[in-house]
């Protein structure tokens, strides 16, 4: 479960906050809403732009079941990859606790903190939000 | 006016016997033979995963010295998956505007230097390390999550979705250039083992290296072979959650849109595009308008897009699938392609009296998509 990207310390600090609590951008100038947070909004290229927290229960769009992973994931495999709908915006996360078999499109799923990332024994172990199906569906 | 002169193309294959700079060697030396040229003013690289694969950086002027060409002026174009056709379009930028008047354009890359796992960890930094691929997307993760969204939208069936590579294979068996020259039946498609669910194996392009050159030219001297009437090109979303549709590829409907104002576009006989995955495949031919929006597996199924169907001849050498797809060299490997067909010259299946073509390449999902116009010279 190593990096897929070999990130370095200042840089997984950095994008601490949104990752662990959600934090979207909200553009000032047309209103959408996305994620990660950028410096100008994607949609109109605005530079008003600030942030808003997201809601962390959703539904699922679309998801894949990855067999084909890095190495440092094999003992993970297969991984679920989702599209979730937040509503005020979308975003592509992993989905936990949960077999493929059960998973359909349109399950209800709810945020929770998990490793994302661990480098080896002495490197960094990296944190973020993952999804998983809320009790109710 | 910038004509493709001369093209030079080494079968995609497992090419553990050579090294990056002997590819691009033999590409350059077939392409300088075809195009019987003594001098070039300029050469660009196309070149992606290399840098990690090869530990290497500025491969340009290192490239150039090892083919024998010290002292050009040359410069490395990296643009992922896109990066062979953005070569050609910086190279007919430079012939457009007279800095040079002949380009030798090589794209080069090697995916079997590696095992694969370490090579679906590379190829996952063609996507956006701040959004999609800090999590675990794997080789295909967002291909196969946008094939199951096209499913689910469309009520398309996963079995009519496997004639693409049924397709791309039976185009590929007469391309001596191509990585997988052997045919398949849909049925097969199915079985085979898992990727990202719903993609399977032979849903994905196969891991080969390659090597392709081209020699652009200001002028249509004897050995001109077609024209690259225009390349366009536009940036996308850098993720697919931020499209509203992303079974739409938004960058390349503005890059087709930007060509067709620029150009008058004829009706087209052959297209080169980016099948990395069978999902990229049928989103581009819609996004192309050459099928309907949740058409175009169907479409592909009733041969629309075969050799003598309705539609224009799709991928002739076999696509990504098939002929196989080297990163940053596939671009021009399609370039290459396409001049062929339209100057007659093709050694697999021949689009007969071609006279215009598309070339189509995208990195990713669409973070950037380029589109080039291609005519006939005869």
């Amino acid at each position: 479960m190593r990096r897929l990207t070999e990130w370095s310390s200042a840089r997984v600090w950095r994008s601490r906050v949104h990752r662990y609590r959600l934090i979207a951008g909200r553009c000032r100038s047309c209103g959408k809403v996305y994620y990660p947070p950028t410096d100008a909004c994607p949609y109109c290229g605005s530079r008003d732009v600030d942030n808003m927290e997201l809601p962390r229960v959703g539904r699922i769009i679309s998801y894949s079941v990855i067999y084909a992973t890095p190495f440092e994931d094999r003992n993970r495999s297969p991984v679920i990859l989702g599209l979730i709908d937040l509503g005020v915006a979308r975003l592509v996360t992993e989905i936990v606790d949960v077999k493929p078999e059960e998973l359909k499109i349109g399950d209800r799923v709810e945020a929770v903190f998990r490793r994302v990332s661990v480098d080896g024994t002495t490197g960094l172990i990296v944190y973020g939000i993952k999804f998983r199906p809320t009790k109710a569906r | 006016m910038v004509y493709v002169t001369g093209v030079g193309l080494i079968g995609v294959d497992r090419h553990y016997d050579k090294s990056i700079r002997r590819l691009a060697f033999e590409a350059t030396t077939a392409a300088l033979n075809s195009s019987m040229v003594e001098s070039i003013d300029f050469v660009i690289v196309a070149s992606s995963i290399s840098y990690l694969n090869e530990s290497q950086l500025d491969l340009a002027s290192y490239i150039a010295s090892s083919i024998g060409l010290r002292g050009v002026r040359s410069i490395t174009v990296e643009s992922g998956e896109a990066s062979g056709l953005a070569a050609v379009m910086m190279g007919k930028s430079l012939i457009d505007s007279g800095l040079a008047s002949r380009v030798l354009v090589v794209g080069v890359d090697k995916l079997s230097e590696y095992p694969s796992w370490r090579i679906y960890k590379n190829l996952s930094l063609l996507y956006d390390s701040e959004s999609d691929a800090f999590y675990t997307i794997g080789f295909g993760g967002l291909a196969g999550l946008l094939m199951r969204l096209y499913m689910d939208v469309y009520k398309v069936d996963r079995l009519t979705l496997a004639y693409w590579p049924a397709l791309m294979h039976s185009n590929a068996k007469a391309n001596p250039y191509a990585m997988l020259r052997f045919a398949i039946t849909p049925e097969k498609v199915l079985e085979a083992p898992p990727i990202a669910e719903p993609l399977t194996l032979l849903d994905v392009f196969p891991l080969g290296d390659g090597a392709a050159a081209i020699v652009l030219d200001g002028k249509a001297s004897g050995e001109a072979m077609a024209e690259i009437v225009a390349v366009e090109t536009a940036t996308g979303y850098q993720s697919i959650a931020l499209s509203d549709d992303p079974l739409k590829i938004e960058s390349l409907e503005v890059a087709y849109r930007r060509l067709i104002e620029r150009t008058n576009v004829r009706s087209i006989d052959v297209v080169e595009l980016h099948d990395s995955f069978t999902i990229t495949g049928i989103l581009e031919l819609e996004t192309l308008r050459l099928a309907e929006r949740g058409r175009a597996a169907e479409a592909v199924a009733q041969g629309i897009f075969s050799i003598g169907g309705e539609g224009p001849v799709v991928n002739p050498s076999g696509g990504l699938k098939a002929r196989g797809h080297p990163i940053g060299a596939t671009g021009v490997y399609q370039v290459a392609e396409v001049a062929l067909q339209l100057s007659g010259e093709f050694p697999g299946l021949k689009v007969e009296g071609a006279r215009d073509g598309l070339v189509v390449s995208i990195n990713a999902m669409g973070s950037s998509s380029y589109v080039a116009y291609m005519r006939a010279v005869r």
